[in-house]
């Protein structure tokens, strides 16, 4: 039996991939099955999808915790969570990155074929939209020989076609070709340490009775009311916004107008954008009536 | 607080939540919470808002918050003023429902509630359906929209209801305030909640609050589209304070309603006779709420009556 | 101390007001009506100072119960049968975010083949909500547990919801002469209420988020061991309050004539008067027959049913309801605990629906244990006053 995980962020279509390449598998003559961690799903957050493909049929229904085949359909997540965690000797990982094989670190301890793709960039060109589920699936194929290209090409066909039309169907299976195309090959060998991250994980009775918790610190987390600031949401974004404050009117539309309170109004009235939190939406660039603030591409970095 | 200038720095709802980037409810939850400030009590019944706000051990809430069911906002913040009022602690305490969990599952605790003029705010998060369990539509979606349950398909292409109007239900129950809102218009907005904040009783704030991925649009849309649902009417701003109803912003202009429905996916599958059909609902809308004629374009003027014979009586003043 | 002449639900609505609950959301349902409209009564004559809340649904009112309880005062509440299975969905909120709620259940048939008599196929179903159970006997024992449910519900090693659950029409709807505790012994008894957390401000707290799987099993287990704390709470409340007043009930459970009896019945509500009338006929003909009066359905004295039964040769369990497994609920757990001990255990099930029990009725439940005790082969499930045969 073979285990595949994939990483994605909400949005990102990671539950489809899995489905899909289920399909294919069953296509090819396996039995197969497809599901995602459940939990609620919202653009952008860290999400998991999970498949096994086997010859027989297949039982267990838990998560996968020792993959054969690790999928990474956003590189950032690699900040966020550990995703080879568990990847078994001579598994595999597809990532979308514009970086080759040799240039990605996963953590110390990784060694493994790697195949790498710059998924979001084929996405684009063949969708107009930065969804990379169809364009992985053909990394997939090209990395990882178990369900051949040729069912992945038809199980999207179908899929993709029935949800969101014919047109939709052929230019997702295109993108999946031009991917399985661009994905370069080799090996990736992980050196870095990862911080470990720090979770409260309490025992029965140390957990505070009524569901309920009042602002604590434990294990150098802290919990309860106005705690979220430790998720730094900001690193879900693929653009930025760039202030151009000698524009700027004070006319506070756009710190009315964040919905992640990731702009902070200043003692006389200008702003700061807090990009730890920015999720990069572009309502405040859009409500702005002076063009003092602009959405640019992530990497070419938004202003503190 | 009288504009954006007076509302406070703090947050209340504060940053690292979980919301889509663009939300609606976000951007209107946020500001409430910011105008009402710390001493609040916040109950969130199941929605969008309850997923991305607190998860166990997170809360982004800085005030006590409450979370039990879907349907019982107007009951439980009930229940909260009660024993607040006894314990003589004088907090204000806030539901904040999504439009299932009022116009439709939680109609008959809003409604109790309202009868009863408890003490409460109710503040309902309106993006016309069911987001959280994955866009269904509710009886606040509006006519033509896709959903997963009122689909574009071969033979019938969206939902064919009209949306209820909750806020004049609401008001029927002879509660001191209802109004409703919309975060694009600032100082209307300001001032409501400013208002509700004042007052005592049962105050009901009706917002409308996009949905990217349910009304499928560009995240950067997620506050100026409302502009566009004024324009067009299929938003109304008005307030009913002690049973006085009040138009408190009207558009100068009325825009067609194809300018709001291009913008959106969950629209885009609507043919001819379904928009003209929408046109006609909100001209006959504008005229309700404005009183006024509906203007031409986009509406059409209702046919002159001809008048063929007069038997001479002068009453019939013609 | 006042005797009066009142009805079950006039006695739950005195304990109610004696333990000075102070938030009371209500509904009207066939038997419990008269509980909340004697507290409508007592606050609009200025006896009791609380705030009466006419909430438009059961599952509004036990919604207004949670709210209230969470912001920090005693709340008590009163229902029944179709009013608790409205309200299902949020019992399993208030037990697990450990809100101390009383609440009184005047046991009426749930659902249909019935109407508005008595059956326990209302609260013995959602005895893996989380609540405690007692179900009570008499008016008095009605009043006086009432009173005791505040005490063990807010008890800092339990703080959970309880219901108090009399047996509807038969309780709720006759009356019997009660003695009314001075407000000053209840006061004594029951300390002001004390919550852990509480919706407030000044401090704030949050409250029952969405939990992932990562901690539900751990809370699931903490709130299992505060079920289990109860029952150290529930024979101290019973001690204290016999000292206070004279009478004891005996806690999880009251053993009657069980020294030398060589079989017995246990069973709850009513149901048990009857029994120790048939009891004592038994008795009286030289027969060793004895009667446990369970009182308590959660938390469910297994342990102490195994130590009471020690030396019965067969045991029968009374089920007011059917649990559709060829048995009853209560037959189900108590077999369960007897496991092992070799007793004959049997089930009677009678009483459904509202059909009178007879002391007739309970004398032919002894037969049959009594056979069992002797070898016999006997039906394990019995339908009493069943018309025709059963298969």
């Amino acid at each position: 039996m073979y285990e595949i995980r994939f990483h994605g962020r909400g949005g990102q279509g990671a539950v489809m991939a899995a489905q899909t390449l289920a399909d294919a598998a069953v296509r090819s003559g396996f039995q197969a099955q497809a599901f995602p961690y459940f939990g609620a799903e919202r653009r952008g957050a860290p999400v998991e999808a999970y498949a096994r493909i086997d010859t027989s049929r297949i039982r267990t229904k838990s998560q996968v915790y020792r993959p054969h085949l690790v999928v990474i359909m956003d590189a950032s997540l690699v900040e966020l969570v550990d995703p080879t965690a568990g990847l078994r000797p001579g598994g595999k990982v597809v990532m979308n990155t514009t970086h080759r094989p040799e240039e990605v670190d996963l953590g110390a301890g990784v060694d493994a074929e790697c195949g790498t793709v710059d998924a979001s960039s084929i996405a684009l060109e063949a969708l107009k939209m930065p969804v990379v589920n169809t364009a992985m699936l053909g990394a997939i194929a090209r990395v990882w020989d178990v369900v051949p290209m040729g069912a992945i090409v038809e199980a999207i066909e179908d899929r993709f076609g029935s949800k969101l039309g014919h047109r939709a169907g052929i230019l997702n299976a295109e993108a999946a070709r031009m991917a399985y195309d661009a994905t370069a090959v080799g090996r990736t060998i992980g050196h870095r340490e990862f911080a470990k991250e720090r979770r409260w994980m309490p025992v029965w009775d140390e957990i505070p009775i009524s569901v309920s918790l009042k602002k604590t610190v434990h294990d150098e987390e802290e919990v309860g009311p106005a705690t979220t600031w430790q998720h730094r949401t900001g690193r879900w974004k693929w653009s930025t916004p760039l202030y151009k404050k000698e524009r700027c009117i004070k006319c506070l539309r756009c710190w009315w107008s964040c919905p992640d309170a990731a702009i902070v109004r200043q003692d006389d009235d200008y702003m700061r954008w807090d990009l730890e939190y920015c999720k990069g939406c572009g309502i405040c660039a859009e409500v702005c009536p002076v063009d003092a603030i602009r959405m640019v591409p992530e990497e070419e970095g938004g202003n503190p | 607080m009288r504009s954006m200038k007076d509302v406070p720095r703090e947050d209340i709802l504060t940053h690292g939540h979980g919301a889509c980037p663009g939300c609606g409810y976000a951007v209107t939850a946020k500001n409430i919470a910011k105008m009402l400030g710390p001493n609040t009590v916040v109950y969130v019944p199941a929605s969008c808002l309850v997923v991305f706000g607190a998860l166990y051990p997170y809360s982004a809430w800085k005030t006590p918050y409450l979370f039990t069911a879907f349907e019982n906002t107007g009951a439980v913040t009930t229940g909260i003023k009660a024993a607040l009022r006894r314990r003589h602690i004088d907090a204000t305490v806030v539901g904040m429902a999504g439009d299932g969990g009022t116009f439709d599952i939680g109609l008959q605790a809003l409604s109790g509630a309202a009868e009863r003029n408890e003490d409460i705010i109710y503040v309902c998060l309106d993006n016309e359906a069911y987001m959280n369990t994955g866009i269904q539509r509710s009886s606040a979606t509006p006519f033509g929209a896709w959903t997963t349950t009122t689909p574009a398909g071969l033979e019938v292409k969206g939902n064919r209801r009209f949306k209820k109007d909750i806020a004049r239900i609401v008001a029927d129950h002879d509660v001191p305030y209802v109004a409703t809102l919309s975060v694009a218009h600032f100082t209307d907005f300001v001032r409501k909640v400013q208002k509700a904040k004042e007052m005592r009783g049962f105050r009901f704030l009706h917002c409308l609050t996009p949905c990217i991925p349910g009304w499928r649009i560009e995240p950067s849309k997620g506050v100026s589209i409302n502009r566009l649902a004024v324009e067009t009417g299929m938003w109304t701003l008005y307030e009913v304070e002690n049973g006085v109803p009040r138009v408190t912003y009207k558009p100068k202009v009325m825009a067609p309603v194809t300018e709001y429905l291009k913008l959106q996916g969950r629209f885009k599958h609507m043919g001819e006779a379904d928009v003209r059909t929408l046109q006609a609902w909100l001209c006959e809308k504008w005229r309700a709420n404005y009183g006024e004629e509906a203007p031409s374009p986009p509406c059409v003027l209702p046919p002159k009556e001809e008048v063929l014979a007069h038997d001479g009586d002068t009453l019939y003043g013609i | 101390m006042a005797v009066k002449t009142i009805t079950g639900d006039q006695a739950v609505a005195y304990g109610a007001m004696l333990a000075r609950a102070e938030v009371v959301p209500g509904f009207p349902i066939t038997p419990q009506t008269i509980i909340i409209e004697q507290i409508s009564e007592f606050i609009n004559d200025g006896l009791m100072d609380a705030d009466f809340i006419p909430a438009e649904s059961e599952h509004s009112v036990m919604s207004v119960a949670i709210g209230a309880s969470a912001g920090g005062v005693r709340t008590f509440t009163a229902t029944s049968s179709q009013g608790l299975a409205l309200m299902y969905e949020m019992l399993f909120a208030a037990a697990p975010i450990r809100l101390p709620v009383v609440m009184a259940v005047a046991n009426r048939s749930l659902g249909a083949a019935s109407g508005i008599w008595t059956e326990h196929n209302d609260s013995v179903p959602v005895r893996e909500s989380g609540w405690l159970q007692v179900y009570v006997e008499s008016n008095q024992e009605a009043l006086d547990m009432t009173i005791q449910a505040f005490r063990i519900a807010e008890d800092r090693r339990v703080m959970l919801p309880i219901m108090v659950c009399l047996d509807g029409f038969i309780l709720s709807h006759v009356v019997e002469g009660v003695d009314i505790p001075e407000q000053a012994v209840v006061d004594r008894f029951l300390p002001k209420f004390s919550p852990v957390n509480v919706l407030d401000p000044r401090d704030p707290v949050m409250m029952n988020p969405v939990t992932p799987p990562e901690f539900a099993t751990e809370m699931r287990y903490q709130q299992d061991r505060a079920v289990e704390a109860a029952r150290v709470a529930i024979a101290e409340a019973d001690e204290e309050f016999a000292a206070l007043t004279g009478r004891r009930y005996g806690g999880l459970f009251e053993s009657y004539r069980m020294d030398d009896a060589e079989y017995a019945l246990a069973g709850l509500g009513t149901w048990a008067g009857i029994a120790r009338e048939a009891v004592d006929q038994l008795r009286s003909e030289g027969k060793k027959a004895g009667l446990i009066k369970l009182r308590y359905m959660r938390p469910f004295p297994g342990q102490e049913l195994r130590q009471a039964t020690l030396n019965l040769k067969s045991l029968g369990t009374f089920d007011r309801s059917a649990a559709f497994n060829g048995y009853g609920p209560l037959f189900t757990e108590v077999r369960n605990a007897l496991y092992g001990s070799g007793i004959m255990v049997t089930d009677h099930i009678a009483g459904i629906g509202g059909r009178d029990i007879t002391v007739e009725t309970v004398r032919d439940m002894y037969d049959i244990v009594e056979r069992s005790a002797r070898g016999e082969q006997v039906r394990d499930c019995t339908w009493h006053t069943l018309r025709g045969e059963m298969q």
